[in-house]
């Protein structure tokens, strides 16, 4: 065990320090579930590139850097220290990113993995639909294979970005004789390509953060399918292991979170509940523990290990800590918590946060799913 | 940056849990109850795999290891129960006292009892040949009172008055914090193979949702307590300025950890949780015990505010591993 970092650690972290300290935009940029804030957003993205702070840790010849992944923790800390917008890319450089680094062919690599690290293309996933939310394998929507392209049918939900995002990567029935698990393809395709038709949804906080996805026979060439025919399910379960486990949530966003949350409680102590003053403290304690944790993750995958039921342990703990955390922040704020706009003229960030903390133990695979996963698979309960 | 054990590290915890799972078994502890005593065959066996010498230097004829490894050890006492005073003598005592003494620890001649002003007890008082109290080294006196306590295997006396020593506070702390994470795995693990056996509507009861969501919430909190200790046992390793503060949350990790993995296992386990018979109480009680012992949770939490809320500690994600807060 050795928990310090080498001199070209720290010198990787005083780059990213210094470039993040002269571009990390000086007020807050609109909400991303707009589409003013999307835009400035995307601007964010590309400037990101300018720098070639894409995505480190993909090889150069895709736009990244092929640094490791105590690395990209530190960009993250230096990331998140430094106040830097949300990730407009997230779903295309956490989830498709890797999985196509898995299951793509050299040609998809060169086509998606570029543009995706350089912002220019950005990703919503379209995988839940309204009859298969948890229940993925009851997925209905039909890709009919005709010559070199697929014809896709059916409806999509809940999908995040997709109102303004460019592509979609998406599951569906590509055998219509199959059930369940079988028979489905994983395929990517432009948003505007004709029969797409987006129905933005207003979420909680009155934003369109998701959106519908109506597909009327649209056409899409074979080669957009990420692995063969059928095998979509393993490689949806490969992306969701992203998604749940190391990248998707960093630890540094929690850290950054606490650390906001003990000034707020210094401001709030004399009438802070002595709930709030303990969930305060637990904040502090579980995003430590978070970084700990994924420290050690990546220790193991560094040297070759790999992350399976594991990345379920992962989800449930950082999305009930986000929501705990923003919970306390709510009661430290009393009578202000239902203010959208503060007194003093600023948006009320622990709201907007606590809404968004609200989706955590349902996205990316509820955190019921999740507990039965680790039952079934890390403790071998019988289903 | 590299947080996985060595080889030589994960080699001492497959021997001693190998040992451990042949020759403490529950059948020991049944025995050891009834009984009412100490068990002279573990002690010696856990002082021939070279435990007494585990923080001895190698000049002096012990294995010269350090924190990292004494915690690895405590884990696995806690796992199997053990109740001999190797802990607190070994793992605690021995930085802290003259090498004539720590090469009677290596040897398994001198057992150490602790005496410090947070606990109102004193463990194993009668076995002890010296108590460590303040920074003194005293005789251990004769005929010591006990005091009743809940764990069957453990023996508490009444209190010595002494001053407060905290650098025994400190790795006490972090010992006990590694036998509760050792005992809420093995809790956990009882509670898993109970619920793949016990039928009921004619299924195991591991089969039912609820069952599964109340053990699946265990391993969340044991996976996320455990690079706490880790993390902790390498900065007292390292003398790391925050030490206490780490020393302190793998304290409080540690024990929510375990009190969680008590409780769920006992509801888990139906009436027969609620038994003498069923094995679980030994582990449950000792969680009980290790809870208060060298600091509670309530007092760990105070030292943490106290730096993260009441004092200038800087905190971030940049602060988890920054190199100044790694050297004291
Ligand atoms: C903010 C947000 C963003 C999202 N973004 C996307 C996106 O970009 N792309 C996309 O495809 N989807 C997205 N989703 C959808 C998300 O993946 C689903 O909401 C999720 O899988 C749950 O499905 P559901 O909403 O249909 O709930 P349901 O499956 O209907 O579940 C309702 C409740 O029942 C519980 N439940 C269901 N089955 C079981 C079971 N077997 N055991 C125990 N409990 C069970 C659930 O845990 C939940 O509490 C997003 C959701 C949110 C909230």
């Amino acid at each position: 065990m050795d928990l310090e970092y080498t001199p070209e650690q720290n010198a990787f972290r005083a780059e990213v320090r210094a470039w993040m300290e002269a571009h990390v935009p000086k007020t807050p940029l609109k909400t991303l579930e707009g589409r003013e804030g999307y835009d400035q957003h995307v601007e964010w993205e590309r400037e990101l590139a300018s720098g070639n702070w894409g995505m480190v840790t993909w090889p150069e010849a895709y736009g990244g850097r092929g640094l490791d992944l105590i690395r990209w923790l530190i960009f993250e800390e230096e990331y998140y220290r430094a106040g830097a917008p949300l990730r407009a890319n997230q779903n295309g450089i956490f989830l498709l990113g890797p999985t196509i680094m898995e299951y793509g062919t050299d040609e998809q690599k060169a086509r998606f993995l570029t543009p995706m690290a350089k912002g220019e293309v950005i990703w919503a996933q379209a995988w839940s639909e309204p009859n298969a939310g948890s229940d993925m394998a009851a997925i209905r929507s039909r890709a009919v294979r005709d010559g070199d392209h697929y014809v896709i049918s059916g409806q999509k939900t809940w999908s995040s970005r997709a109102a303004f995002a460019d592509w979609c990567f998406g599951i569906f029935r590509t055998d219509s004789e199959s059930k369940r698990h079988k028979g489905l393809s994983f395929i990517l395709l432009p948003l505007d390509s004709p029969g797409v038709t987006i129905r933005p949804i207003r979420q909680l906080h009155g934003e369109t953060g998701f959106a519908e996805i109506f597909f009327d026979e649209v056409r899409v060439p074979v080669e957009n399918r990420i692995a063969g025919e059928g095998e979509g399910w393993n490689v949806a379960m490969a992306t969701a292991g992203f998604e749940r486990g190391l990248m998707l949530r960093s630890p540094a966003r929690f850290q950054a979170a606490a650390k906001r949350l003990v000034a707020l409680y210094k401001e709030h102590a004399a009438t802070a509940s002595p709930a709030a003053h303990e969930a305060v403290l637990q904040a502090w304690m579980d995003a430590e523990a978070y970084a700990l944790n994924t420290y050690s993750v990546a220790a193991t995958v560094i040297a070759g290990g790999h992350i399976g039921a594991e990345a379920s342990l992962n989800k449930i703990f950082w999305s009930e800590l986000d929501r705990a955390a923003h919970r306390a922040a709510m009661s430290l704020l009393g009578a202000t918590a239902e203010l959208r706009t503060l007194p003093d003229g600023a948006a009320n960030i622990w709201q907007e946060g606590y809404i968004f903390s609200l989706s955590g133990p349902i996205y990316a695979g509820s955190n019921e799913i999740q507990r039965n996963i680790i039952a079934e698979r890390l403790l071998g309960l019988p289903r | 940056m590299d947080f996985r054990f060595t080889e030589d590290q994960l080699n001492l915890r497959e021997a001693i849990r190998d040992y451990l799972t042949g020759e403490h078994t529950p059948e020991v502890l049944r025995r050891l109850d009834v009984e009412g005593g100490r068990d002279a065959a573990i002690w010696d066996g856990l002082i021939g795999m070279g435990i007494g010498g585990l923080l001895v230097p190698e000049a002096e004829g012990g294995l010269g290891m350090g924190l990292i490894e004494a915690a690895i050890v405590a884990v696995e006492l806690g796992r199997a129960n053990v109740s001999e005073p190797i802990a607190d003598t070994a793992l605690v005592a021995t930085p802290l006292l003259g090498s004539d003494q720590r090469a009677a620890i290596a040897a398994g001649a001198l057992k150490v009892a602790l005496a410090h002003p947070i606990n109102p007890w004193i463990a194993d008082l009668d076995s002890a040949d010296m108590v460590l109290a303040g920074e003194a080294a005293l005789p251990a006196p004769e005929d010591p009172a006990p005091v009743d306590t809940v764990d069957p295997l453990r023996r508490l006396f009444a209190p010595i008055e002494c001053a407060a020593d905290d650098r025994l506070l400190d790795r006490a702390a972090l010992i006990a914090a590694a036998q509760l994470i050792g005992g809420a795995e093995r809790m956990l693990e009882l509670a898993t193979d109970y619920a793949k056996t016990r039928e009921q509507f004619g299924q195991p009861i591991g089969s039912f949702q609820a069952i599964k969501h109340h053990l699946a919430t265990v391993a969340v909190k044991l996976e996320f307590a455990r690079p706490v200790l880790w993390r902790a046992a390498y900065a007292a390793q390292q003398r790391a300025a925050r030490t206490p503060i780490h020393i302190s949350h793998a304290k409080v990790a540690a024990t929510d950890a375990a009190m969680l993995a008590a409780e769920t296992a006992i509801q888990v386990h139906g009436a027969m949780g609620y038994t003498y018979e069923v094995d679980l109480h030994f582990w449950m009680k000792r969680a009980w015990a290790l809870a208060g012992a060298w600091g509670d949770r309530a007092w760990h939490q105070r030292r943490i505010e106290a730096a993260v809320i009441g004092g200038g500690m800087a905190i971030g994600p940049e602060t988890t591993f920054a190199s100044e807060l790694n050297h004291g």
